[in-house]
């Protein structure tokens, strides 16, 4: 059954965000509680407002994305891991790949 | 104590009073890399031909573009020292205003100016340049707007900033911009400093970002050229805005090593320029393989972007150099007020009219929104991991930007390399559907071409009218093939041989009487300086 993330409640959504932040060593206490004019740094409560609204938009939507196989294609799910390798940069194995450089 | 005074030492005290009993902040590791950046590849220094000097150019040197202050340098018409002293003269009655730099190196810029003219060599020779604040300056404090470098001082040139000097450029000034290279420039806390020179009196208006010190040190006649940095449309953004002519090469082309990252698959650097041919000489030194930089060797040759930028007459008619088509997206006439879609109407026409150019209409695959939307959110990543130790020592280090860099940390691994993916689909959706029957593709905005690192070049194409300022700058970008920046040039160089619109400049702004604050708009009251707040910051961070 799939799961939902829009289900999570605020309270789980800020321990994940709280607890994520720990294990990167960083110190969500060291924010302001009010607004700071002097280093403009967010407040704790912008800070974990900002992460929620991230976390229900962004991973749910690049984890769902996969290359997709011809239309029709069986096992597609499978056949996906071939297409589409990653490349961080793209433009640069273009031309190490001598493929379309024009040139 | 202004905001801009604000320094990392004021800040280490209110973190202390804030933040009582914390760690103590540390200092800057100590470097140790190699000793000097690479100033320049091997191969002979690129050759500027003589040009037709405006009589503008030739009344007031500010005026001059680098060809024109090269052909008027070399003709003895003009001397070094009194080039960068007129460009000196304009920061110290302008800046203020403007607030395009957030340093300026006046001593030592004299001091190279007067040894250019008495034995000066090099392309650049004597030209006065302004740099972006996160390129390595050695000696020259180098903050990138930020708490984190406030008192950093590089011990060595960034590798574009090397290559400059080397062909004799004068560094007159730091640029100002968006805290490590986010958002329009602001203080690290938000507070909106550079002005869009053509709306001097309109804090508001948008000058582009983040490269927007550079582009107002050019178009407020402070610098004849200038460069910064793009990963998400920070050299064409404000190129656009003030009316000049931005080259974002391919990734690799140029050198990023002593840059400041923001996120290593996107980072790019390039000129902010005043026309094409400048954008290419500018990019001529800059550009070649670097060893402290990786990703530009095994690449193809620089080609001669010069001649590329010079336009070709047949008979005394402006053509192309090469037959090239030009593809419009389905996007390019709409979503934008009915000023700028007559702009662009006009500036098709125009295209069209040039012998050799090709306007044709081109689709976007269907899954093109995602591709570019969400999907640029994965560079988020990576400006996490390298200021990670930042982030652990006081994330009030990131001021008003901090945002961004905390959402780094909440895509998983998996998905970071998903993203991998989708650019690898995503650029050959671009090069074998979108670009399959174009040699150029018309931006709508820079992200697509800037998750590809593919090439893009922006161009102004006439003004419009926003609110009570009668004339802002409009500007559109090219996009070419990996490696193709020539072909965009090209373009470039016959778009400005037939119009006018890159030889126009601001009128000087007034000066404001002693004591004012800058306002929203000259005609409003007196309040606090416009600030972004961490959301906006976010929102719109490149």
């Amino acid at each position: 059954m799939a799961v939902d993330p829009s289900a999570l409640t605020i309270d789980q959504l800020n321990t994940f965000i709280a607890s994520r932040l720990v294990l990167s060593g960083i110190d969500l206490s060291l924010l302001p509680t009010a607004p700071d004019p002097v280093t403009g740094a967010p407040t704790q409560a912008q800070v974990l407002s900002s992460l929620r609204s991230f976390v229900l938009s962004n991973p749910v939507v690049i984890n769902a994305w996969r290359p997709s196989p011809p239309a029709g294609t069986a096992d597609a799910t499978i056949l996906s891991q071939e297409l589409s390798p990653p490349l961080e940069y793209p433009s640069i194995t273009e031309a190490w790949t001598g493929e379309r450089t024009g040139r | 104590m202004t905001d801009r005074e604000l320094n990392r030492r004021v800040f280490l005290q209110r973190s202390a009073a804030v933040a009582a009993g914390t760690a103590a902040l540390t200092t800057l590791p100590a470097w140790a890399g190699p000793a000097t950046a690479e100033a320049s590849p091997s191969r002979r220094p690129p050759l500027v031909p003589d040009v037709d000097v405006r009589p503008a150019a030739k009344a007031d040197p500010t005026e001059a573009t680098v060809a024109e202050a090269i052909t008027l340098l070399r003709r003895r018409s003009l001397r070094a020292t009194d080039l960068v002293e007129a460009h000196l003269d304009r920061i110290a009655k302008f800046d203020s205003v403007y607030q395009a730099f957030n340093a300026v190196t006046a001593d030592s810029a004299r001091a190279q100016a007067r040894a250019a003219d008495r034995h000066g060599s090099g392309t650049l020779n004597g030209i006065p340049l302004c740099i972006k604040d996160n390129y390595y300056t050695a000696g020259v404090a180098t903050t990138a707007n930020s708490f984190i470098y406030e008192s950093f001082v590089p011990p060595y040139d960034a590798t574009s900033v090397a290559r400059l000097k080397a062909a004799g450029g004068i560094v007159i000034g730091k640029g100002q911009m968006g805290p490590l290279a986010t958002t329009r420039a602001t203080t690290p806390n938000g507070t909106i400093t550079t002005v869009n020179a053509w709306t001097p009196g309109t804090v508001s208006i948008d000058p582009g970002g983040s490269s927007t010190g550079p582009a107002c040190s050019v178009a407020g006649r402070m610098a004849t050229s200038s460069i910064g940095t793009q990963t998400g449309g920070s050299i064409v953004n404000p190129s656009n805005q003030q009316n000049l002519t931005g080259l974002k090469p391919t990734m690799g082309r140029t050198s990023i090593y002593g840059v400041i990252p923001l996120s290593y698959t996107r980072d790019h650097s390039g000129p902010l320029a005043r026309d094409a041919l400048d954008a290419a000489i500018m990019m001529t030194i800059m550009a070649g393989p670097d060893r402290n930089d990786p990703r530009t060797l095994g690449l193809p040759a620089v080609p001669d972007l010069i001649s590329s930028a010079l336009p070709v007459r047949r008979h005394g008619k402006v053509v192309l150099r090469r037959p090239t088509t030009i593809g419009v997206p389905p996007d390019f006439l709409t979503g934008v007020s009915a000023d700028v879609a007559a702009l662009r109407r006009a500036f098709l026409d125009t295209l069209d009219a040039i012998p050799g150019a090709t306007v044709v209409h081109v689709g976007y695959p269907a899954d093109w929104d995602l591709m570019t939307g969400t999907f640029n959110n994965v560079r988020l990543s990576e400006r996490t991991e390298p200021f990670l130790p930042f982030l652990k020592e006081d994330p009030k280090l990131f001021g008003v930007s901090l945002l961004s860099w905390l959402q780094g940390l909440f895509l998983s691994g998996d998905e970071w390399i998903t993203g991998q993916r989708a650019k690898n689909h995503l650029l050959r959706e671009v090069l074998d559907g979108v670009m399959s029957g174009c040699d150029v593709l018309l931006q709508t905005g820079p992200v697509p071409f800037d998750i590809l690192g593919l090439p893009e070049l922006a161009l102004p194409i006439g003004f419009t009218a926003i609110g009570a300022e009668p004339k802002v700058p409009s500007g559109t970008i090219l996009g070419g093939r990996p490696y193709e920046e020539d072909r965009l040039l090209e373009v470039a160089a016959a778009y400005q041989a037939v119009t006018s619109w890159h030889t126009q400049r601001p009128a000087d702004p007034t000066l404001p009487s002693a004591g004012a604050k800058r306002t929203e708009s000259a005609a409003a009251p007196a309040a606090e300086p416009l600030r972004l707040t961490a959301e906006e910051a976010a929102t719109l961070s490149a």
